[in-house]
């Protein structure tokens, strides 16, 4: 059922449903037609003549009654499905059968042809003798015997290809970049003389830092110490990244 | 403002029935209409077309009815406050006019009588009057009185006269049972107490039979008392076994001399006048406990009126009950119109929300919560759920078709929920409670939740209404304070102080103004921007405004209130323009139907009248 809505409770006017037409024979016509004629049954001719059964042929005892099939034996449909009857109390067993086998020559025979089986490699921990199997002690060398060993997996060497590929597109995307314009790449030189740049400075900051008062008492020398740590914070940094980075691209669109 | 100017309200339909007056539904002799009392009024019904007319005359509650045999009187009386006197109006039935007031008895009115040819009325005083006085209907005048009984026996419940003698009559009450004879030329009632031997009864009902033999007392035990008339000695009792539980209340008699008992547990039966032996297949029970049953020609038709507001028609000869008037049977508190539809509408009072169809005023759908009461009733916009507020602080919400409980928010609010709204996206309710706090949910359809509380009112919140963009919502409380708050923050926009009881607020169409009604039975017309006052007008002369809502153009807006008038005023003029009078008692709330076709009024005695919307 649907959600109820007030709007269902509104009264409906229900319109009165339409009546089948009332059945009309499709014999009706002629039956009126018939009827019309005035032509009743048998009034013409009188009943139909047939002719009368001989007096020997009267009508015997029990004709009228329905003449039933003969009687047969009931067989169940499943009847061949039976198995055979318990034996019964006084039935003895068929005693005295003897086979000519001879079992002693067989067995000899059968036992010098076998092929004899392979002991299980095993292995003695107490003086006691206990044995345990030795395929599964750690003392076989298995693993270094696996078909894989020493191998790179698969999984490393697809990984490798792949990060391969993304380092070929990086390259391509930047020569395009660099031939279109927009990237300017850093000569060796200019790197280490900005790296030199940097390094001074922070050289020329850290002098002052250790000239610093050790006590810092007032705000305005925690303000400068702290400005201080910052900056050589950042100047660090900043070497740390150019110094991590051989290659340096520079945009100019920023 | 010209007194003449102001036009009557065309009354349309009541909704309404006070079943709990004894023996108050009578079918007039005509056999064309029904007679009952509604609160102060008393409501003439045709059966076949359901036109009714009103006789109002009475200041309180009518208590007590009778018509006369011959079908030209009906005489009604009332009850009022202590120390005061209640009055006894006889009604020409063909005027639908007082022919007569007879005030004489203090605070209460029992029980009324007609003799057989109209000579005399017999009523009854209740128990601070404790007499009976005879009234001569031609002179208009009263002809004698006496103590209507022993000061040993208690209160005397009802009255009777015979059907051949207009000199003799029958009170019954509690542990009296008397038979009066009136004589005139002395202008005194004699009386004189039947005998019942051992037994001890409270009589409620007296039946006497048409050739004034014998009488028969329906008794508080449930039990009928045989009298014989002459001799004044008990003759029998019954049924011996199986008493009626709560009381045989009422008692007719058809012509073939089969007594039907109506009984305070609802049950309806044919008895043998000998022998008071039931008659098999001719018993009912009904929803409520029955207290008056009316024989409708030769008996073919009874009516019987239920103290659960039910009036039921049984046919006698498969005595099945068919409920044909249903109503609320104490004050009704809300009522409420489905989004843009005016054909049906929701009421809610003690303990049941109802919806009817506005046409018609037939009930489709009924929803109980035993012992509770719901103060507001609304519906979601969508139409998909009723929403209510009831006094034990729950929410509840039902489905509109079966009245089947959707959901219900538990601890609402600490002292009831006393007023509702949702908003026209149908995801939020606002509720306002007894305490004071407005609270704002959010409903989805397995879970509803508290958005916020907002605790700025001091008493009870009375009414809400929210604005068409859902954004911001009036609420007013009888702390004298209207407060607008923002739906968004939740947070007060706007305060509107004043020294009243704020009753009603509705917003007018355009939303830039506000209307409130309250105690000091002012009208004030406010500005929701900054709160401050446009206008004021006197609502009414006597009693405080309850209900206000504005039609949908927010040219004319309807008042209602204590004074029991509905008033429709022109918004821009501040004037009345009709006046619509028929209630009986204080009137809760009003509102003009989504299609401006109807008024619908409702008040506190369990009255629904519709009126027609004058433009």
């Amino acid at each position: 059922m649907g959600e109820e809505s007030i709007y269902d409770l509104l009264p409906t006017v229900r319109q009165p449903e339409a009546k089948n037409p009332r059945y009309k024979s499709v014999f009706n016509e002629t039956t009126k037609a018939e009827y019309k004629s005035h032509k009743q049954a048998s009034k013409t001719m009188g009943p139909a003549k047939v002719p009368l059964n001989e007096p020997s042929s009267f009508m015997s005892k029990r004709a009228k009654e329905p003449v039933l099939p003969e009687k047969s034996q009931f067989v169940r449909p499943n009847a061949d499905q039976k198995r055979p009857a318990v034996p019964k109390r006084d039935e003895k067993p068929v005693m005295g059968l003897k086979s000519n086998k001879n079992f002693i020559h067989t067995n000899a025979v059968e036992n010098i042809m076998s092929v004899a089986k392979k002991p299980q490699p095993k292995y003695v921990d107490t003086p006691g003798g206990t044995t345990n199997n030795l395929d599964d002690s750690g003392l076989v060398p298995k693993f270094v015997k696996k078909e894989n060993y020493g191998t790179v997996p698969k999984y490393l060497e697809a990984r490798k290809k792949q990060m391969a590929e993304h380092q070929k597109n990086y390259e391509q995307y930047i020569q395009q970049r660099l031939q279109k314009g927009a990237l300017n790449q850093i000569s060796a030189e200019e790197r280490q003389k900005t790296l030199d740049g940097l390094k001074k400075n922070w050289e020329e900051l850290h002098l002052q830092y250790q000239g610093l008062s050790v006590v810092t008492d007032t705000a305005p020398k925690k303000a400068r110490k702290e400005r201080m740590e910052a900056e050589m914070k950042q100047l660090e940094k900043d070497i740390d990244t150019i110094e991590k980075h051989k290659i340096i691209y520079v945009t100019d669109n920023f | 403002m010209s007194e003449d100017s102001v036009q009557e309200l065309e009354l349309i339909s009541t909704i309404g029935f006070n079943g709990s007056v004894p023996h108050g539904l009578l079918v007039h002799p005509d056999g064309e209409h029904l007679i009952y009392p509604l609160g102060c009024t008393v409501v003439i019904e045709n059966i076949k077309t359901h036109e009714q007319n009103f006789l109002s005359g009475h200041t309180n509650d009518v208590s007590c009815l009778a018509v006369s045999k011959s079908g030209k009187y009906v005489a009604s009386g009332q009850i009022t406050h202590m120390g005061f006197k209640a009055d006894v109006i006889v009604w020409d039935f063909e005027a639908k006019e007082p022919y007569a007031t007879f005030t004489l008895h203090k605070v209460k009115v029992e029980a009324l009588a007609f003799s057989p040819s109209d000579k005399y009325l017999v009523t009854l005083g209740g128990r601070d009057d404790s007499s009976v006085v005879v009234w001569d209907l031609k002179m208009r005048e009263a002809l004698c009185g006496a103590p209507s009984a022993l000061q040993s026996a208690g209160t005397v419940y009802t009255v009777q006269f015979m059907n051949t003698t207009d000199d003799k009559f029958v009170t019954g009450g509690n542990k009296t049972l008397r038979i009066w004879d009136v004589d005139r030329s002395n202008r005194k009632i004699r009386p004189q107490e039947c005998d019942l031997g051992q037994l001890k009864r409270d009589v409620r009902c007296i039946l006497i039979d048409s050739t004034d033999e014998f009488l028969y007392a329906g008794t508080t035990s449930g039990d009928l008392l045989q009298i014989t008339i002459k001799t004044h000695l008990f003759k029998n009792s019954g049924p011996a076994k199986d008493k009626y539980s709560l009381g045989v209340h009422s008692i007719a008699m058809l012509k073939d001399g089969t007594i039907i008992v109506a009984t305070g547990g609802g049950i309806v039966c044919a008895l043998k006048a000998g022998t008071f032996k039931p008659i098999a297949q001719k018993e009912c029970t009904l929803a409520g406990g029955a207290t008056s049953i009316a024989v409708r020609g030769i008996g073919h038709q009874l009516y019987v009126g239920v103290n659960k507001g039910n009036i039921y028609r049984i046919n006698f000869s498969d005595f099945q009950p068919t409920c044909i008037n249903s109503c609320h049977y104490s004050g009704v508190l809300d009522v409420a119109f489905p989004h843009g539809c005016g054909d049906l509408f929701a009421t809610c009072g003690k303990e049941n929300i109802r919806v009817w169809v506005t046409d018609t005023s037939t009930e489709v759908l009924r929803v109980t919560v035993p012992n509770m009461t719901c103060h507001g009733v609304c519906f979601m916009t969508d139409g998909h759920s009723i929403i209510s507020a009831w006094n034990d602080g729950k929410i509840r919400a039902f489905k509109p078709q079966s009245g089947a409980a959707m959901y219900t928010i538990h601890d609402a609010h600490k002292q009831g929920v006393t007023a509702i709204a949702t908003t026209s996206d149908s995801s939020r309710i606002v509720s306002g409670g007894g305490e004071g706090q407005v609270r704002v949910w959010d409903i989805s359809s397995n879970r509803q939740e508290m958005k916020a509380a907002m605790k700025e009112h001091k008493g009870v919140v009375t009414c809400i209404k929210i604005r068409a963009n859902n954004m911001e919502c009036v609420s007013s409380s009888d702390d004298g304070t209207c407060i607008i708050w923002d739906l968004n923050r939740f947070v007060r926009n706007q305060i509107i102080f004043a020294n009243t009881l704020f009753k009603a607020v509705c917003y007018q169409p355009e939303e830039t103004q506000l209307l409130t009604g309250g105690s000091d039975r002012k009208i004030s017309y406010w500005e929701t921007l900054d709160g401050s006052q446009i206008r004021e007008m006197e609502g009414s002369a006597d009693g405080s405004i309850n209900g206000l809502d504005i039609s949908d153009d927010g040219n004319y807006f309807v008042s209602g209130g204590n004074s029991r008038k509905v008033k429709v005023w022109k918004y821009n003029e501040g004037e009345v323009t009709h006046v619509g009078l028929g209630h009986s008692g204080d009137i809760t709330r009003v509102r003009v139907c989504p299609n401006s076709k109807h008024i619908i009024s409702v008040s506190a005695d369990g009255a629904i009248l519709r009126w027609k919307y004058p433009f």
